[in-house]
Order: C-alpha cells, then structure tokens, then sequence
C-alpha cells in the first residue's frame, strides 16, 4: 500500500515513517502542502494520503480537497494535535478517519486498511509483539 | 396570604444580615445600616422640622394675641368703668352748681329751704346723706341732714381748702366725725357782695362701690379705686393690703386710659388696665384700676395647647413609624438589588475565568501535543527496532522501559485531549433531538455496570417534552459527563433519577440526580473550574465538570448544582428548546 505522509514536523513524519515501513507500507514523506501537491501532479499513484490538519501554507482539510482533485481514487487520514480540529459535524464516519496526535501506531495501521481496504501488502517485519502498545 | 406575610416581610429592615461573605467586595454600598439610618434621619427632620416649628410659631403668636387681646380688654374695662364713675361724681357736682346758682345764699341758710333741697337732691340723684352750707370762714352755717353738726369748722379741712382754690372738689373716701365711709363734693359760689360760701354735700359710697363691682367680669378681675398715694379708696379682692395699702405698683400718671402688664406679689403676671379720674369741674385724687390675672385667662389657651401637643405627638409617632417602615421597605429593595448584582457580577467573573482558563489550556494543549507525538513515534520507533533485533527482543526490562514512556505520552495526551475539549471551538450543528432516546442512549453505555453494582436508574421524561435543536454530539457528551459523574459519586445499590420537563415555554429541563456521596459546601462553588478535583491523584483530571459547563454554555443553556454531603447531588441542566440554526458557539 502507498501511502503519502504528510507533516510540517520532519522527526514526527521520520519516525512514524520508518515505523509504517517496518510494518509493510510503502510510504513517501513531504513537509508541505505544496511539495505533496508537486509530488501526485508528478504522477505518483497513491493509495492513501495522511495529512497533519495544521500546516503552514496549505492545511490538511485544503489539501485534501486539492489532492482529490488530481487523484478522485486516493483515500484520506487526518492527523491532529489539536483536539478542535475534528469537526463533530462531519459525522460518525468522518471522524472515525481523524486521528488525534499522539496517536497509537496499531491505531493508525487498522485506520489505513480499513479506509483502503487492503492491507500493507509488502514485506514487513514481524511485530506481532509490537501490538499489544 | 403568603404574598402579604412576603410584603410584611419586605418592610422588616433584613440588610444587616450580608451573610455571603464574599459578596462582599461586589456591593456597591457597604453600609447599609449607615444609609437606612441616615434616611431615617434625614426624613424624620424633614417632616417634622417643619411641623414643630410651625407649633412653636403657633405658641409664640397665640401668646402675642393673647397679651394684646387682654391689653385691649382690660383698657376698655377701665375705660367704661373710668366713665361710670367720672359721670357718677360730675352729676352730683352739677346739681350741687345748678342748686348754688338756683337757691343763693340767703335762701340755702334758710334750713327747711336747705331740707327741701336735700329731699328732692335725693329724689333726683340719690346716695346724698346729707347737705351744708359753710360760710368764707370755713364755719357751717345751715345743716340739713340726720347729724345735727351746726357750727362745726371746715376751714382746716383739705377738701374746703381745695374748693377755695378749684371753685368745687371732691374729698377723697374718708370716715370723717362719723366714721362712716364718705366722700364729699363742694361747690363754691359767690355772694353779691363779693363774699363766697360753699355748699357741701356727703355722698355714700355704697353706690359708687356698686357701680365698680358691676363692671366685674369673671372672677380673676378686680376692679378698685385708690388714691395717688396707693392708699385703697374702695375694697379691693386681691391687692389690699396692710394699712390699706396697694400691695402693687401704682402706675405712673397719665391723663388717658392706659394697660400694661405686671406682676403681683407672687411674681404671677397680671394685666392692669388703670385711669387717673378728673371730673369737668373738679380734680379728683382717685385711681380706678382694672386688674386681671393672665392665668386665668390663659386656661383656655393652655387647654388648646395641651391638644396641640397631643397632635403634635401623635403625628409624630405616626410619621415616625412611616418613616420607618418606608426606608426600611426601599433600603431592603437597594440591598435585594445589589446582592443580586453582586451574585451576577461573582458569576460573571467565575464564567470569565473559566474561558481565560480554557484558552490557556487550549494553548498548552496544541503546543504539547507535537513534541508528545514525537516522543511517542521516536519510542515506538526504538520499540519497533528492538523487537526486530533478537538481543533486544528478549531483554523484558528494556521493552517494559519503552513501554512506560509509551504509557506516559499516553497520559500526557489524554490529559491535553481533555484540556482541549474544555475550550473547544466548532460549528454547532443543530438539529432536532429527541431527549428520551438521548437519555437511554447514553444509559445504555452504563447498562453493564449498572447492573453489577446494583444501581437503580429511573428516567421520567413525558411526552409533553418536545423535540429540542440542539448538537447532538455536545448534548451527548453532557449527558454522558453528568450520569457517569453521577455513577463514580454512588455506592453499590444506590439510585440515580433523570427527570426532563418544560421550564416556562421556551427551556427544557433536565435533571440528574443520585443519592451518592454529596459534594461538600466548601467544594460547591469550585466544581466547575478546570483541574478541580477531589478524586486521588491521577485518577481523575478535574476536566469533566468545567468541559460539560463549557459545552452546556456553548448550547445556551444554563447548568446548576445542588448537594449535601452525604446526601446526594443534583445537576440542572435548562437548555433553550429553538436555537438559531448556524450559530457560532
């Protein structure tokens, strides 16, 4: 799965990167609205984009709108520090797809096969350990 | 009846009893005992000020009247009175003259002549006891009357000796040879020859006594004649004294009637009207007084004004009491009004805090919430690793490390979480809410732990509570707020009723109540504030109150709370039934 990160923080999307990979996702990470935009415009295929709701220039709910655009297939994720970020009028099933910072990995992981409806499909390491976090 | 007992009530001064303390700083009048009396004060001088003066004024003129009116009185008295006896004396004094210029000399000395004369004077005039004829020598020469005092020398007597001088006199009232009262008048004529005679007649006293005591009027007058020497000529009630001496002040000459007002020898005031009296023909040395007691004619006065001073004090008393009563009843009013400013402005400035609190900690949380989500992926990221490498992976006090910080930024994050919930800002989404199916709803979540630890829910909502618009998710988050605070303050086997019903038309009300375990009086005004907690630390975060204030605040609504310790707790929730739809909390 294909997955486009999208965060101003770099440690945060460095890590949680590193981490989906290790866990069989394909990821590609940018720090802004604009380089994610350049990125699909470019013709990368993606199967899902997480996007941080607060971020200089172009934030998370724009940029959704701008990716859908270029790509109506590609599914979306929120990622939030801020609890007001989550619009409770967007219903059951749109929030479901905000994810409050910090987040738990396992969290994030059953959010992307489900709103994808694959799984990570490459070859992750074993960290079945890992789930009980 | 209640209605009046509250009125009543409303009259009795209660503003002394600023019992909430801190209300205190919010009062706009600190003392109001200071303001009720000082009204009082001030409204019972206004009122009666005015009222005594006009009292002392009244006294002051009635007085002034009452000492003119008597003047006036006693002026007239001596007056008439001066006039009776003047015109008694003149009288005889002329027939005496018209006699002597009628009759002459040679037919007066004829003694039946002078017998007839004294008949028909008698007839005529009365009060005459007898008549004589006294020659230029002072020696009587013709007597008729009943002493026979024929031969008898007049010349040393004073009254001869003043005829001589005034051509007629009138004695003062003496007793003379015959110790009986009497005053005589003279008359002097002329002979041809160019000698003179005098013819003399005695008066009785008895009428001019009578005519004076006829004037009398009341019994504090007195009415007596003296002479210019204070000597009593006719008797006298009150003033005669020893040697029939005047026992006041004769008053100086004067050739009219005149008043004034004196005192008797016993210091009480009196009113003296008086005359010196001179007749046409001859002086006289007479006196005529006219003396009232100012007492006696006061009484009536003195009655009236005794009535005036009960009026006096009963308006008084009357004005008093409305006074009391009135300021009592406004200054109650200003104190009922301020507490109520008071309470509203101590709200105020809770609610106030409470947003000044919430932004802060809305600030705290966005900028945690970032390097938390980095501490959390960097150790999840090592976690990831040392699971992946098999020296790390067996090594249980190294994955238990990482878990802890893992836990930790869990923590951190619910706790920033909350505080953000506290001050959230979104759209509310309005719409029709059916309150009964919200309700079971959210005691369906409890439904499991209800039933283990044995607390009965009761939920009465009729059907006369409408549709409600409101946000779901907000009222939803209150409700479940409430009932789960209600469920950690209840003990096993308690009981928790929540109750809706129409305030007014335009709110519904919503209350949950348990029978737990009561907050204190202390904690009562504090719940609300963020971070306010009593449960042990790190049990709870002191959010959930202040957030479901917050959110019910956010509705438009209103969220009260009752408890006794021990007791229970009830919440009231009263939240508009219509809210504009797209409003911005």
């Amino acid at each position: 799965m294909n997955i486009l990160l999208v965060d101003d923080e770099r440690k945060f999307v460095t890590m949680l990167a590193r981490r989906l990979e290790l866990r069989g996702f394909a990821v590609t990470c940018v720090y802004t609205g604009i380089e994610a935009l350049k990125v699909v415009q470019e013709g990368a295929k993606f199967d899902v984009a997480v996007l941080d709701v607060k971020m200089p220039g172009i934030g998370g709910i724009e940029l959704r709108r701008e990716l859908q655009r270029l790509d109506g297939d590609m599914k979306f994720v929120f990622l939030t520090g801020h609890g007001s970020d989550r619009d409770y009028s967007v219903g059951a099933k749109e929030a479901a797809l905000y994810l409050p910072k910090p987040l738990k990995i396992d969290d994030l992981v059953d959010v992307l096969s489900k709103v994808t409806g694959k799984t990570a499909g490459g070859r992750g390491e074993n960290l079945s350990q890992i789930k009980s976090d | 009846m209640d209605k009046l007992k509250a009125n009543l009530k409303s009259l009795y001064p209660h503003f002394h009893r600023q019992s909430d303390e801190h209300l205190n700083p919010y009062y706009t009048f600190q003392d109001y005992r200071q303001i009720w009396g000082v009204g009082i004060f001030f409204l019972m001088a206004t009122a009666l000020m005015p009222l005594i003066a006009m009292t002392l004024i009244c006294y002051q003129l009635v007085n002034q009247s009452i000492d003119t009116e008597s003047l006036l009185r006693a002026e007239r008295l001596a007056s008439n009175s001066r006039r009776a006896v003047t015109f008694f004396l003149e009288e005889r004094l002329a027939a005496l003259t018209f006699t002597v210029n009628e009759m002459g000399y040679e037919r007066l000395t004829d003694p039946s002549r002078l017998e007839e004369v004294l008949r028909n004077l008698k007839l005529g005039f009365g009060g005459l006891t007898d008549l004589s004829v006294i020659d230029d020598s002072g020696t009587q020469v013709a007597y008729a009357g009943p002493f026979n005092l024929e031969g008898k020398d007049y010349s040393r007597q004073p009254w001869f000796i003043e005829c001589q001088r005034h051509n007629a006199c009138v004695s003062e009232i003496f007793s003379g040879y015959r110790d009986v009262p009497h005053i005589v008048v003279a008359v002097k004529s002329m002979q041809p020859e160019g000698r003179f005679f005098v013819l003399r007649a005695t008066l009785e006293t008895e009428r001019l006594i009578q005519t004076l005591s006829s004037y009398k009027t009341g019994e504090h007058t007195d009415i007596f004649l003296t002479n210019r020497e204070g000597v009593m000529q006719t008797p006298s009630r009150f003033y005669e004294g020893k040697l029939n001496r005047l026992t006041i002040p004769l008053p100086t000459y004067s050739d009219h009637t005149e008043a004034l007002i004196a005192s008797d020898p016993q210091g009480q005031p009196i009113v003296m009207g008086y005359a010196f009296i001179d007749t046409k023909i001859a002086p006289t040395s007479f006196v005529l007084m006219v003396v009232k007691k100012k007492a006696g004619m006061m009484k009536v006065w003195l009655d009236l004004r005794s009535n005036i001073n009960w009026l006096l004090i009963v308006s008084a008393v009357v004005i008093a009491l409305v006074v009391f009563l009135t300021s009592s009843f406004m200054v109650n009013k200003m104190f009922d009004a301020d507490r109520e400013k008071a309470r509203t402005m101590v709200a105020a400035e809770q609610n106030c805090q409470l947003a000044s609190i919430g932004q802060l900690a809305a600030g705290v949380a966005h900028e945690i919430n970032n390097p938390l989500a980095l501490i959390n992926e960097t150790a999840g990221y090592v976690k990831d690793l040392f699971t992946i490498k098999e020296q790390y992976r067996d090594d249980p006090e190294l994955i238990e490390h990482i878990d802890s910080i893992i836990e930790t930024v869990e923590r951190c994050g619910t706790i920033t979480r909350q505080l953000l919930g506290f001050s959230r800002r979104f759209d509310v989404q309005i719409q029709p809410i059916n309150l009964e199916k919200m309700v079971s709803d959210v005691i369906n979540f409890h439904k499991k732990e209800a039933e283990y630890r044995d607390i009965a829910i009761h939920v009465d909502i009729p059907a006369t509570v409408p549709l409600i618009e409101t946000d779901r998710g907000k009222l939803q988050q209150i409700i479940l707020n409430l009932v789960s605070n209600a469920f950690q303050a209840t003990d096993n086997g308690g009981r928790l009723a929540i109750r809706a019903d129409l305030n007014g038309t335009e709110h519904v009300r919503l209350t949950i109540r348990d029978n737990g375990c009561g907050i204190s009086e202390e904690h009562l005004n504090k719940i609300f504030e963020p971070f306010f907690t009593t449960k042990k630390e790190g049990k709870g975060t002191g959010l959930g109150l202040s957030i479901t204030y917050g959110l019910v605040k956010k509705l438009h609504g209103d969220i009260t709370v009752q408890s006794k310790q021990g007791k229970g707790t009830t919440f009231v929730v009263t939240l508009p039934i219509h809210t504009e739809k797209g409003f911005n909390a």
